[in-house]
């Protein structure tokens, strides 16, 4: 889904006010590309390493974090972050990713299910059987029933937010208003406690994956309080919420009914995790930067800010406590293809070699926290983890070739246009500006409000002809990556997403088609990759930059890495302490 | 006095009104939809109307605010069936984004910017009028300039400049604070000082640098009243003078924009909140404004009017008591 920026707002007070950036949903495997051309990057000497050893068992973790959670209701979590902090602390769901650093990250992991799936019907209909002994908070036992309640709450118009899987998947669920009204659908099955059966509309062999997200975790009927649930989901995993003061602090402690031998991928050390809200991002820096006393068992929720980083490399103390996982979401410059001079082939292919990334990548938090873009989709979706260089354009552009490019689309002296992008990606945009500017493209920058911005840029006959978005797979594969951005037939005309581009290409979209009909996993794959390149060369956008998700984490923290199919968000299932004695608890 | 307070009353709650019915049209032409907001990615039409709906947002504007006027008195429901939630009185709106009524998300923010507003209240009167009735009383001196150039440069530094600067030196450098983190004062009320301590000054700085100018030219005022010449001549003590006809009469002005401040400060002090992290209404509101969170951008408006009416009317009250030329 769309990357949701919250760098916040500035005017006068950006030093004191900006918050960090905040996640955004969706996941991918893969080890990352590593250290950029030209030497070691002093940020990413953790990747693929757990950070701090073994942790062992007790004490308190905090969490440090500068703003609340976007929901909890696993109906309608589908923030990346906030996926991790759910499901592998408060619900299971029916399958999960295996906790592990790096490409394994990207693997299943059964979870209330006893195995990964099997289908039938040709990959149309799916069964689960759920592991015996599964428990609540409270020590009733856990139903494929309440499994299927979930699945249909998330369709409620009182319960927003959540991920569309089951939306765009199951049969007959066209129209559905969720449970609330005494209506059910037929096409989640339970014939017995410990079974579900998922009946799709069209074969689809990815379904595991999506079986990951938190639409797929249990809410037992009776404790079903609407939207106030977001206050309060009922635990099925290690830990149940003590009390929850939104937009202040989160007390998890643990849940005396979760049987940890039911579950092969949490380890839930801490007895208690804390989570302070609302702070400023560089008090967040500055604490686990010093990392002392009780800031020494605590992790940061949010990116370690630009202006932190030197503070953090030039110290190998310190740059030994920094997670810098990948995102695995792509930035990209989008051009409203739909009309002049954008409509023009050549025109856009000027913009991608007129564009300097090595600046937007200054621009947007230095060398050591992203990675130019070399093609569409991240690196996570290809093989070896690592983006091919498909156009092979050098990362400050070819300015001649940009040049040569608009002079055989008929505008040799370039032409005015402007760009749309959210208040925190301003130096984004004025570095956009200057390398464009110099094959003669003036771009004149409007900056919006984060919560005005994505239904500005969605009104598609008004926007500006540029915006600058990124869009994150929700699970490692090219289906959650090119439809959503690239299927002309998903553009609205307002409330548009994903799709920034409006690109419409009859080619494209008909092998869209068709690998979301193959069967064969690496075939598909295979056809993705391809396709990413085919797309490429169209030129709808220009890829930017792939972000890392560097994070702090205080000296007494053990088990620590960010996991890569959450967006590197650290691996909340893992996490611990080195001492728990001395976590003040 | 009666007749003065119910005129008074009546005229606050048509201020009130203006204010929420202002703040309502702002937002109907502003372009944002927490609707859409709400509804996330990959939001189908068919599903954004459904949310509209239980938002009550497909309802014409007047429908909607005379719903929002009657909550506040009657309470209300939103939504319908199982899910239907219930917002009881006074109920100012439901914040879909906290999935909390107003209401509580107010009431639950409001000791922490009250903490903050009374501290730093208490801070600057002691800071500014003792250094306005210094400066005062020896006008021209050494003292008194000295006095006013420091308030001059006080005032002129912006409030997110003092924080960072006071973290900096105390925290940081010095480490002699903790970086603050709201305790509420039930808990733990040596905690709960030392962590509002920063934030305390960081405000306080600023107002008393004005109260200082304008105290000091207040009071250069009065003591310059034929009165003052009278009690003096009697003999009284020169205590007595200052502090009982100088600087009585003196307060008049300085309690006017002190029922104004305090009462702004109450609904929120935005930046400061920010800055130190303080979960107070501010934050509340400045979170409101970035998330497109309308409900909670009026319930604090809304409280913040009523702060500053209510401030006005004990100010005017005040006046009665403070100088007793004043009868209403």
């Amino acid at each position: 889904m769309d990357q949701h920026k919250r760098n916040i707002l500035a005017v006068a007070v950006v030093t004191a006010l900006s918050l960090g950036a905040a996640g955004c949903s969706g996941g991918g495997t893969g080890a990352n590309g590593g250290p950029g051309k030209g030497g070691a990057n002093p940020a990413t000497g953790n990747l693929g390493k757990v950070v701090g050893g073994a942790p062992a068992k007790g004490g308190t973790l905090t969490v440090l974090s500068n703003q609340d959670f976007t929901h909890l209701d696993p109906a309608r979590n589908w923030v990346m972050g906030d996926m991790d902090f759910g499901t592998r602390l408060l619900y299971r769901t029916l399958l999960t990713y295996k906790a592990e650093p790096g490409a394994k990250g990207g693997e299943l992991s059964p979870d209330l299910a006893e195995d990964l799936g099997t289908s039938s019907n040709g990959a149309k209909t799916w069964t689960f059987r759920l592991k015996k002994g599964l428990k609540y908070e409270d020590g009733s036992p856990v139903t494929a029933q309440d499994v299927k309640y979930n699945v249909e709450r998330s369709f409620s118009p009182d319960l927003p937010g959540g991920p569309d899987y089951a939306a765009r998947y199951l049969a007959g669920a066209e129209g559905y208003q969720g449970p609330a009204g005494g209506k059910h659908l037929d096409s989640v099955k339970t014939p017995d406690d410990h079974t579900i059966v998922f009946e799709l509309r069209k074969p689809f062999a990815e379904f595991p994956y999506a079986t990951v997200l938190p639409t797929f975790a249990p809410v037992p009927k009776s404790q079903d309080k609407g939207p106030q649930y977001d206050n309060r989901p009922f635990s099925s995993g290690p830990y149940k919420i003590e009390s929850y003061a939104r937009d202040k602090q989160l007390v998890l402690v643990r849940n005396p009914h979760w049987d940890p031998k039911t579950d092969g991928v949490r380890k839930a050390y801490p007895d208690r995790i804390v989570v302070t809200m609302g702070l400023k991002g560089n008090q967040i820096d500055d604490r686990l930067i010093t990392g002392s006393g009780a800031d020494a068992s605590a992790v940061s929720w949010v990116n370690l800010r630009p202006e932190s980083t030197p503070k953090v490399l030039t110290k190998p103390d310190v740059r030994a406590r920094l997670l810098a996982e990948s995102t695995n979401c792509t930035e990209m410059l989008q051009m409203h293809t739909g009309r002049a001079p954008f409509d023009d082939v050549k025109v856009r292919q000027a913009v991608q070699y007129a564009l300097d990334r090595q600046s937007v990548l200054t621009a947007s938090g230095g060398p050591a926290l992203n990675e130019p873009a070399t093609a569409l989709m991240p690196g996570s979706l290809f093989e070896g983890g690592k983006q091919p260089d498909t156009l092979k354009i050098p990362p400050t552009g070819d300015v001649d070739k940009a040049k040569q490019l608009l002079k055989e689309a008929g505008k040799p002296g370039g032409f005015s246009t402007s760009i749309t992008v959210s208040t925190g990606d301003k130096a984004v945009a004025e570095a956009v500006q200057q390398s464009l500017g110099r094959a003669g493209i003036k771009v004149t920058i409007e900056t919006v409000d984060p919560s005005a911005f994505y239904d500005t840029i969605g009104d598609t006959k008004n926007r500006t002809d540029l915006t600058y978005t990124g869009w994150c797979p929700d699970y490692p594969s090219g289906s959650t990556f090119l439809p959503f951005v690239f299927d002309g037939r998903y553009i609205k005309e307002k409330g548009n997403s994903g799709n920034h581009s409006l690109f419409r290409d009859e080619p494209t979209m008909k092998r869209m088609d068709e690998i979301a009909a193959m069967t064969d996993a690496a075939a598909a794959n295979k056809a993705w990759q391809e396709l990413d390149g085919q797309i490429l060369a169209k030129a709808p956008t220009a890829p930017v930059v792939v972000e890392r998700k560097p994070l702090l984490v205080g000296p007494n923290v053990a088990g620590a890495f960010g996991h890569t199919s959450f967006g590197g968000q650290i691996d909340y299932a893992t996490i611990g302490l080195k001492d728990p004695s001395k976590s003040g608890s | 006095m009666i007749l003065y307070l119910g005129r008074r009353l009546l005229g606050m709650l048509g201020v009130l009104l203006a204010v929420a019915a202002i703040t309502f049209l702002i937002f109907y032409v502003l372009p944002s939809d927490p609707a859409a907001a709400a509804c996330g990615k990959s939001c189908s039409t068919e599903r954004l109307e459904a949310i509209r709906a239980h938002m009550g947002l497909d309802q014409p504007l007047w429908r909607q605010f005379g719903d929002f006027v009657t909550g506040i008195f009657t309470g209300r429901t939103f939504g319908s069936g199982p899910y239907a939630l219930d917002c009881s009185f006074p109920c100012l709106g439901y914040s879909y984004e906290n999935a909390q009524p107003v209401w509580d998300l107010l009431v639950d923010r409001l000791p922490v910017s009250a903490s903050l507003a009374v501290g730093a209240a208490l801070i600057w009167l002691a800071l500014g009028l003792g250094a306005g009735v210094t400066a005062a009383l020896r006008k021209d001196t050494l003292t008194d300039r000295a006095l006013m150039v420091g308030a001059v440069a006080a005032a002129s530094l912006p409030v997110y400049f003092t924080s960072v600067m006071l973290i900096y030196g105390l925290i940081r450098v010095a480490g002699l604070l903790p970086y603050p983190q709201y305790v509420p004062f039930g808990s733990d009320p040596l905690s709960w000082a030392s962590n509002l301590l920063l934030p305390w000054l960081a405000l306080a700085i600023l107002y008393a640098a004005m109260y200082a100018r304008q105290s000091r030219s207040s009071m250069i005022e009065s003591m310059a009243e034929p009165y003052i010449r009278t009690a003096r001549a009697k003999g009284l003590p020169r205590r007595t003078v200052v502090v009982k006809h100088g600087l009585r009469a003196a307060m008049t002005p300085i309690l006017t924009i002190f029922g104004m401040d305090l009462g702004g400060l109450l609904a929120g002090a935005v930046i400061t909140e920010s800055i130190f992290g303080l979960p107070g209404v501010g934050r509340l509101f400045y979170g409101a404004l970035t998330t497109g969170d309308q409900p909670v951008i009026l319930g604090v408006t809304l409280l913040a009017a009523t702060f500053i009416v209510v401030a006005n009317l004990c100010v005017d009250l005040l006046y009665a008591v403070v100088d007793p030329r004043v009868r209403y």
